[in-house]
């Protein structure tokens, strides 16, 4: 209730939501809107005045902007998705399709020929053999969006596949868990999306790690309970509000309760106010991300 | 700034070892110079200590800088936090030129950064010490991967970008002070001045990492980024500086040195001679400024010759190419 209530009042003019100040973008607004539709339905008008501001990001081709200037459709298409049927503003099917569309350059033929040209098979790759989402069209997938289109089409799925062919839509999730799973870093967390770089590992971080189990749950495999168990170390660590908020997300999304043990930092952003607010409606009982 | 996957790895890797066989491709080679580029300053320091303070009050003297009433932008090197290493540029040296700058006469002056790697900026930045080492740092600072943009079109570009949304804080500063780290850096040869501009690319549009720019050619963009801000002012961290596997996993290394000019492409030509690499064979100066003007006889020195501070920073195997031939 107290971050709603700090949401409503971050709310710009035109009805969308900065990251901190400025003009509105669709990342904060969709995580803003998510939030405040997770709090009850008191505050209507504002969640209209946001989807007033949202609809005005869709695109021709059905995909999102990042910000309204912004000409050209992105990642941010599949946080339109998790948003609840009933607060309805855009044309749903065409942000759909467009999300279901998207894969990494690095699953075009073009680029898997260049590859075999270099000597490299791109089919024995546990690492290049799974199509992900990129977080800009041309660009390679990666962990971020790869796991927020994964639970966008998750929640299209339970809810009867709308326009999306429903073969295609278990496809691409299909792909998309798998692809997480190979993204795996030898710690047992996620990063941004590269485990090694010629030849060393990488570490996993927070916030991506609690991204990618709550993308993960219901998924049996023992990478995932390791995922778990490195997820909860991060908690027991972290002082990041924004990682502590996507941890317990999806530690939640696997039954695990735990807590942080570090109070946040908290630095007034708007996605750390939602995500906080989110992360306490999961741990009541309801989650945006995954209830239908 | 890692774009993802093994093969991915080796195919990059394989476009780096074609750079340090000095094999960068572009249309038209820049013309050779016949005047010599802006002065550049090697100054010794041991440590971060307080007498940083000094030393940037002199470099903006010694260069004749004038930032009265001016809006003046310093941007870090920030991309992920090791306590076990030296990633990131050092808050010390940020803090003593926002003093040194304020000092001057600049009416605004703000720390500005956009990391490649990871969403939260503020906690990167709190674990790289900028919060307990600058005052106030919150209300001084911008996240440039979620800054407010405009859309810039790319004029002559050298890579496959036509145009790219940049924040507006950058677009609308009078100076642009790229304050890097000195490391190696496993793909482009060497992360200075120049490569420190990916951080003004917002994630906000592009995500994190800023990927379209490993696609569109990561030598054409850093020519391309510098063609938009020429007169960036450049002051390097190489206090403690990174060899081997940097901008990352490397090891930290002292230098001892604070290199500073009104020249990137001179600045980060001579800070490759400080770490022992041959700048003629960094694809991005190669593109930015031609082999044949990268000679150290076009470089007024001040302060410390290069020779004094040099030392031979290891590389990864793939990157020997690179090596300077001391004769």
């Amino acid at each position: 209730m107290l971050y709603s209530e700090d949401l409503l009042g971050r709310q710009n003019a035109d009805g969308g939501w900065s990251y901190f100040r400025g003009g509105s973008w669709t990342e904060p607004t969709c995580y803003a809107l998510l939030a405040l539709a997770a709090s009850g339905p008191a505050h209507q008008a504002e969640v209209r005045r946001g989807m007033s501001w949202l609809r005005r990001c869709q695109r021709p081709d059905g995909g999102f902007a990042p910000r309204e200037s912004v000409q050209e459709s992105t990642w941010v298409t599949a946080l339109t998705l998790l948003l609840p049927p009933d607060i309805e503003g855009f044309d749903r099917s065409r942000a759909e399709a467009w999300t279901v569309d998207q894969t990494g350059r690095e699953s075009g033929w073009v680029f898997r020929l260049r590859l075999w040209m270099l000597g490299v098979d791109s089919s024995t790759s546990d690492s290049m053999s799974f199509d992900g989402w990129p977080w800009y069209p041309g660009a390679a997938a990666w962990v971020g969006p790869t796991a927020l289109s994964v639970l966008a089409l998750q929640k299209l799925a339970k809810r009867g596949g709308g326009s999306a062919n429903g073969a295609d839509l278990k496809k691409r999730i299909d792909q998309g868990v798998s692809y997480l799973l190979a993204r795996r870093c030898r710690d047992g967390g996620w990063n941004h999306g590269s485990t090694r770089a010629l030849g060393y590992d990488s570490d996993s971080y927070p916030e991506t790690t609690g991204l990618a189990l709550l993308a993960l749950h219901g998924v049996d495999d023992p990478k995932v309970a390791q995922g778990v168990a490195r997820g909860e170390q991060q908690l027991a660590l972290s002082a990041s509000s924004e990682g502590q908020s996507w941890l317990r997300l999806g530690l939640g999304a696997h039954g695990r309760t735990s807590l942080p043990s570090k109070a946040p930092a908290m630095h007034g952003g708007v996605m750390e106010l939602a995500l906080a607010a989110l992360a306490d409606s999961a741990q009541a009982g309801k989650n945006s991300f995954l209830n239908v | 700034m890692n774009p993802t996957r093994r093969a991915w790895n080796k195919a990059v890797g394989m476009a780096a070892a074609g750079a340090a066989a000095g094999t960068i491709e572009s249309c038209s080679s820049p013309p050779v110079r016949t005047q010599a580029w802006a002065p550049v300053s090697i100054y010794r320091a041991a440590t971060y200590s307080e007498e940083l303070y000094d030393l940037v009050r002199r470099i903006i003297a010694e260069h004749a800088l004038d930032v009265r009433g001016k809006r003046v932008v310093l941007k870090p090197n920030l991309v992920e936090f090791d306590a076990h290493t030296v990633i990131n540029t050092n808050p010390k040296l940020v803090h003593a030129a926002l003093e040194a700058f304020r000092a001057a006469g600049a009416a605004d002056v703000r720390i500005a950064e956009g990391p490649g790697h990871r969403r939260v900026t503020l906690d990167l930045a709190d674990a790289g010490g900028y919060f307990a080492t600058v005052p106030n740092f919150e209300s001084l600072f911008t996240d440039l991967n979620l800054d407010d943009t405009t859309k810039v079109n790319l004029v002559r570009p050298v890579s496959k970008l036509q145009s790219l949304y940049l924040p507006n804080t950058i677009l609308g500063c009078d100076l642009l002070v790229s304050m890097p780290k000195l490391k190696t850096h496993h793909w482009a040869g060497a992360t200075l001045s120049m490569k420190n501009l990916f951080g003004v690319v917002p994630g906000g549009v592009y995500g994190w990492p800023k990927n379209v720019l490993h696609w569109a050619g990561i030598h054409q963009c850093i020519a391309d980024l510098h063609a938009l801000f020429p007169k960036t002012f450049a002051i390097v961290d190489g206090i403690v500086a990174m060899e081997g596997n940097g901008p990352i996993q490397g090891t930290p290394r002292t230098a001892g040195v604070v290199i500073a000019g009104a020249s990137p492409v001179a600045v980060d030509a001579t800070c490759c001679r400080i770490m022992g690499l041959d700048p003629a064979r960094i694809g991005y100066l190669q593109l930015t400024a031609g082999v044949q003007n990268l000679g150290e006889e076009l470089i007024p020195q001040r302060g410390e010759r290069i020779e004094s501070v040099a030392g031979n920073f290891a590389v990864l195997p793939e990157l020997a190419g690179l090596r300077l031939s001391r004769s």
